[in-house]
């Protein structure tokens, strides 16, 4: 039932993606060209494209020392304007981390023609797995509901992005305690994006995230009731084009907390400052399909 | 008659050497096996049938398979010369090349080892893993300092190449090291740097480095937690540093090279701001470039020039390997 359903979807891929030849050679098939739907956490207004698969992860062993914080998202292109994907969206923990929230949802590109000073526009929405963390006898589930618009504006080599993020965060304790509260958030993202290269683009990203509080997640015992609000999440790096299927990302991350507990601000840079290290995969595997089966061919 | 005679003497001659021109010879492509089981069926069996032993004649009408000849690759060009992302101990506003590799270790009198090992992103960027012997501990005031060996570090660097918007433009980059948690006598420590820097080609012989830098360390131990971003013990001056240096290559070769930058240095026994402080620390030396792969750097290190403490001086040496194997792979790979 599950591979019919998959089936299904991926036989309502309504446009062709190129080089879906019985005959055409591996290399072919890799060489491209794909496009990305993200910056970095920040989604764009384009999708990755039909028969194409894109896999994400980054992370970095500094924010939280001694613990693997990570990212991943995997996005499936359905058709040429709108992707499903999995992914987990940023928000800050009751632990202070940027402790992503999984999320799965569907990103669609509004078909309307492109043209100069025309920005490309796209939304997003993404339906939030609850996330749980246990302290002592209490639990604390985390999760994050979002619906996102965002444009794109291309000026040479440089390219705006633009966007706002309407978050629905959900808490909610249990165990030895029982509690639960929810807030939605309106929060703005920015980004931009300098072609240096071929194959460079230096990338900047500042976005709004939930930040979820709870005292007794550092201090055992304590009585406060949780509480949402949201913190500032920017990132600085390169997206550097290894192979036309493969992306590398490094990134200077910093993490501005609302909570005064949860960091001293711009100047606590051993605790607000990281180096994240990722890549972005993408398979074409309409192309693969038609090759390796006769399946999907153009 | 005569005439007759003299025209079909001459006509019979240049035949004669025209005719074995006609066939390729044996080290000509095309040519047909000298040895009998060689060539075509048809011609193993001419031979066979010969009853003679020696190779048949070549039948012009068979097809003999041909081997394309191999694309010849182009000779590559000479990789060009590498600007380091370090003058001895302080960062340049250059970046390493995409893909490029660069590896330095480094020994010195004091005992100390130090590692760094990085890898240049797309032109624009670069990341690294080190181990630095930079960071001092000193029990109590006073108190001989020793280095916290190894410190591990990761760095990012990002900018832009000199000359790359405008003719006259420096190299700029904005760099960010930080360190792993390291727990050294019960206390633990980390460190954290933002940097940037600017590096100008003066002429052909000079290059000058300058930057600036914002530090942040922490010290947790049993009864004490604190940080240089504290502001109950530090001011915002504690965390920032001005930081340079100086290249200058007097032979082809050679570089004498230059530079004063920061390190930090925790006291575990001392309160308010002597736990944590910067120390200057200067640095002079050589390059010599003894292969485009490989270069040897010795010079003098004085970890706390402020104190004007020649006895602490250390003497280093140490060896850079850089490597274009792997842009060389990803360019054929493309």
């Amino acid at each position: 039932m599950r591979s019919v359903a998959l089936l299904g979807i991926l036989a309502a891929s309504t446009a062709a993606a190129d080089d879906r030849q019985p005959d055409a050679t591996l290399g072919h098939i890799f060489r491209g060209p794909f496009g990305s739907s993200r910056l970095f956490s920040m989604p764009t207004a384009d999708v990755i494209g039909a028969y194409i698969i894109s896999i994400s992860g980054d992370g970095s062993l500094l924010q939280d020392p001694g613990r693997l914080t990570s990212a991943a998202v995997i996005a499936i292109g359905f058709g040429d304007l709108a992707q499903l994907e999995y992914r987990e969206t940023a928000a800050i923990s009751v632990t202070g981390v940027d402790a992503p929230v999984p999320a799965a949802g569907v990103q669609l590109k509004l078909p309307l023609p492109e043209g100069a000073y025309v920005p490309a526009l796209g939304v997003a929405l993404r339906v939030g797995v609850a996330r749980r963390e246990q302290f002592a006898a209490t639990s604390v589930d985390e999760s994050v509901h979002d619906f996102y618009a965002v444009s794109r504006e291309r000026l040479g080599a440089l390219v705006l992005h633009g966007g706002l993020r309407i978050s629905s965060a959900h808490i909610v304790l249990g165990g030895d305690r029982m509690f639960s509260l929810q807030r939605t958030l309106y929060l703005p993202t920015a980004g931009a994006e300098i072609v240096m290269n071929r194959e460079a683009r230096l990338v900047g990203e500042a976005t709004a995230a939930p930040e979820f509080h709870w005292r007794g997640a550092m201090v055992p015992g304590a009585p406060e009731d949780p509480t949402i609000g949201y913190g500032l999440l920017a990132r600085l790096g390169v997206r550097w084009r290894l192979f036309p299927s493969v992306t590398l990302d490094a990134t200077l991350g910093y993490q501005l907390a609302e909570s005064p507990a949860q960091g001293d601000g711009p100047r606590d840079v051993v605790s607000a400052w990281d180096i994240r290290l990722g890549a972005e995969v993408f398979v074409p595997w309409g192309a693969l399909a038609c090759r390796a089966a006769g399946a999907f061919c153009d | 008659m005569k005439r007759v005679l003299i025209v079909t003497s001459a006509s019979v001659t240049l035949v004669a050497i025209a005719a074995p021109r006609a066939q390729p010879g044996p080290e000509e492509p095309g040519a047909p096996a000298a040895t009998a089981g060689s060539g075509s069926d048809l011609d193993s069996g001419s031979a066979a049938g010969s009853g003679s032993g020696s190779a048949a004649p070549a039948n012009p009408y068979v097809d003999v398979p041909v081997e394309p000849p191999k694309p010849v690759k182009p000779p590559r060009m000479r990789d060009p010369r590498i600007n380091m992302p370090e003058v001895l101990t302080t960062p340049t506003g250059w970046l390493l090349p995409a893909a490029v590799l660069y590896s330095r270790t480094a020994l010195d009198t004091g005992g100390g080892l130090s590692s760094d090992n990085r890898v240049g992103l797309g032109d624009v960027a670069e990341f690294g893993i080190a181990t630095t012997d930079r960071v001092r501990a000193r029990a109590v005031p006073g108190a001989q300092t020793d280095q916290i060996e190894p410190y591990v570090t990761a760095t990012f660097r990002m900018g832009v190449a000199e000359s790359r918007l405008f003719p006259q433009q420096p190299g700029l980059v904005l760099g960010f090291v930080k360190s792993f948690e390291r727990n050294h006598d019960g206390f633990m420590t980390r460190i954290a740097e933002l940097t940037v820097v600017q590096s100008k080609h003066i002429g052909a012989r000079t290059a000058i480095h300058l930057g600036a830098a914002f530090w942040d360390a922490s010290l947790k131990g049993a009864t004490t937690d604190t940080s240089l971003h504290d502001r109950a013990t530090h001011t915002i001056g504690d965390q920032i540093r001005a930081f340079g240096g100086l290249e200058v290559h007097p032979l082809p070769r050679s570089e004498i090279l230059i530079d004063l930058g920061w390190s930090p240095e925790f006291c575990y026994g001392c309160a308010g701001r002597d736990q944590i402080q910067l120390r200057p620390q200067l640095s002079w030396g050589v390059r010599y470039e003894v292969a485009d792969w490989m270069h040897l750097e010795s010079g003098v290190r004085i970890p706390d020039i402020g104190a004007a403490n020649l006895l602490d001086a250390q003497i280093f040496g140490q060896v850079t390997f850089t490597s274009w194997a792997l842009r060389h792979a990803v360019d054929d790979l493309k």
